[in-house]
């Protein structure tokens, strides 16, 4: 049997999926670090053991992510909207628009009824258009990232943040708490903050349904709740989220073998 | 001849600056402090201290303006007034042949286009910490060293990095990976300035850029910076001896102008309720 790598190394995780004869065989997650080189070793190698395959079983290799450049065993790099396209096609083949929420950045991709881009747009010049913003506010709260969406969908009155800035979001977010602001109003505020971003982002591709949300951040179910609302649609999360550009990219290698 | 006093006082967001200057101008006293959460009581403070360096009483100074994002927190002011109009005056008096003054504080940047003396346009940037001292103290903070000392560091850089973050967020994280990759601190430090330079020369391209040009702000304190705008608007940038005091010795000059006029129309001067004493943070309106 042939096994096909996908490898997603991205600013804050790394996610490696084997696929082979169509299925996911194995899929591995670690954090990204600040050595990309190290943490594309780590991956396959231990990707590798779970699935219980060596290197030579490997027919081709597609790494993708901004660290995509630092994985030896690729046989080709692939720009990573190109991988989520292919990924969520083969989960949600009827989805026009994916919003895919990563570590530092938020893109929003819309797909024609192949499963390619048709438009697309990357925010990757600010924090509070990442869910990198959770991050921070999460940490002034003193309370685990997984907690924020949960603890955010108990507000009934979330707080305005006058700042589009994760730095002065974070002084605001500390004031608050000074003021004895509830927690759940705080997480509330950031979360609806990040929804108008996210959903101006998806203005400019033009919004098709049906809609999906991939990456970290469609881990968070708050998250999820609040672009819901702003955005008046339903939205699709895969059941693995995080793994959806990985899987594109095995899928591409599959192709890319057989095509050549 | 009997002498008459004014004094300035500047609430900023993140330092509170206070100048006495007497009727030709001359300045007997300033004091700076950071600002915290108190305004009131710090106000008060810097305004004590003002007044004991000058060897004056509340009742000597004959008009207190107010200006900065805390004017209103100056329970003893007798007027508020924006700070560009500060900044404006203030500069111009340290540099008459001012024609762009630069202001970078702790929470914001603003650009002013000044001709003789007077404010004609300005550019504002305050929704982002980027290209404000924030940016700098946040950066500083990660890498475990004091803000004052980024300039001095920078200043032995050989060859600087390129630091592309528009964002001071990622440029923390950008800086982290630089420095982990084994790139000296001074080079790293270099880049963050050239990054702030190049982002400050583009807000205030529209103002037109030519001589003079001062700079002024807490960040003109840290000489990689003044260097750094320097080689990004290809002019020579003037610092004034205190940067910080522009506002606060504008508002302090605004004030006499103001007090002149309304003499010179033989109407008493209106000054507020002088609440130096009794006013605390926890005063209740």
């Amino acid at each position: 049997m042939s096994y096909y790598l996908g490898i997603d190394i991205g600013s804050s995780t790394s996610k490696g999926v084997i696929t082979g004869d169509g299925d996911v065989i194995a899929q591995h997650l670690l954090l990204s670090g600040v050595n990309y080189r190290l943490a594309a070793q780590k991956l396959v190698d231990e990707l590798l053991a779970k699935a219980g395959v060596t290197r030579e079983d490997i027919a081709c290799t597609v790494a993708t992510g901004q660290g995509s450049a630092n994985v030896e065993l690729a046989d080709q790099q692939i720009a990573d909207i190109r991988c989520c396209a292919r990924g969520i096609y083969s989960i949600y083949p009827s989805v026009r628009t994916v919003i895919d929420v990563q570590g530092q950045s938020t893109q929003v991709l819309r797909l024609n009824g192949e499963g390619q881009i048709a438009n697309f747009v990357v925010s990757e010049k600010c924090a509070s258009g990442s869910g990198r913003f959770l991050d921070i506010i999460a940490n002034v709260l003193q309370i685990k990232l997984e907690e924020v969406g949960p603890l955010s969908l108990k507000s009934k009155n979330p707080v305005t943040f006058t700042t589009g800035c994760a730095v002065f979001g974070e002084s605001e977010a500390v004031s608050r708490v000074a003021e004895g602001v509830a927690r759940e109003d705080i997480v509330a505020g950031v979360h609806q903050a990040l929804a108008e971003k996210i959903s101006s982002l998806v203005g400019k591709v033009g919004m098709e349904e049906r809609c999906a949300i991939t990456g970290g951040g469609a881990l968070n179910i708050g998250l999820i709740s609040w672009v819901e609302r702003k955005l008046g649609v339903e939205l699709l999360v895969p059941p693995e989220p995080q793994f959806v550009t990985a899987l594109g990219a095995a899928i591409m290698a599959e192709d890319t073998c057989k095509d050549g | 001849m009997v002498r008459i006093y004014f004094a300035g006082i500047d609430l900023g967001s993140t330092m509170t600056k206070i100048v006495i200057i007497n009727d030709d101008e001359q300045i007997l006293a300033y004091v700076v402090h950071h600002t915290g959460a108190e305004h009131r009581h710090l106000a008060n403070r810097v305004m004590e201290e003002g007044l004991a360096e000058a060897s004056l009483s509340i009742d000597d100074i004959s008009f207190v303006m107010a200006t900065g994002y805390g004017r209103i927190n100056v329970p003893f002011a007798d007027r508020q007034i924006t700070e560009l109009s500060c900044h404006a005056r203030g500069v111009a008096s340290f540099f008459p042949n001012v024609r762009l003054a630069i202001d970078i504080g702790g929470q914001d940047a603003k650009g002013l286009k000044i001709r003789d003396g007077k404010l004609l346009d300005f550019v504002m940037s305050d929704k982002c910490a980027a290209g404000t001292g924030r940016f700098l103290e946040v950066i500083a903070a990660a890498l475990g060293i004091e803000v004052e000392d980024l300039g001095g560091i920078s200043l032995r850089s050989k060859q600087k990095v390129s630091v592309s973050s528009t964002c001071t967020v990622f440029a923390q994280q950008e800086v982290v990976n630089h420095l982990s990759a084994g790139v000296p601190l001074e080079d790293v430090v270099a880049g963050l300035h050239d990054a702030m330079a190049s982002r400050t020369a583009r807000m205030v391209q529209r103002l037109k850029v030519e001589p003079d040009v001062v700079f002024t702000g807490g960040v003109a304190k840290n000489a990689g910076v003044v260097k750094a705008l320097e080689e990004n608007l290809r002019c020579p940038v003037l610092v004034p001896e205190e940067p910080l005091l522009s506002g606060a010795l504008g508002a302090a000059l605004l004030g006499k102008e103001h007090v002149l006029k309304a003499l010179a129309r033989g109407e008493t001067i209106q000054t507020g309720e002088r609440r130096l004493d009794r006013a605390t943070f926890f005063e209740k309106e």
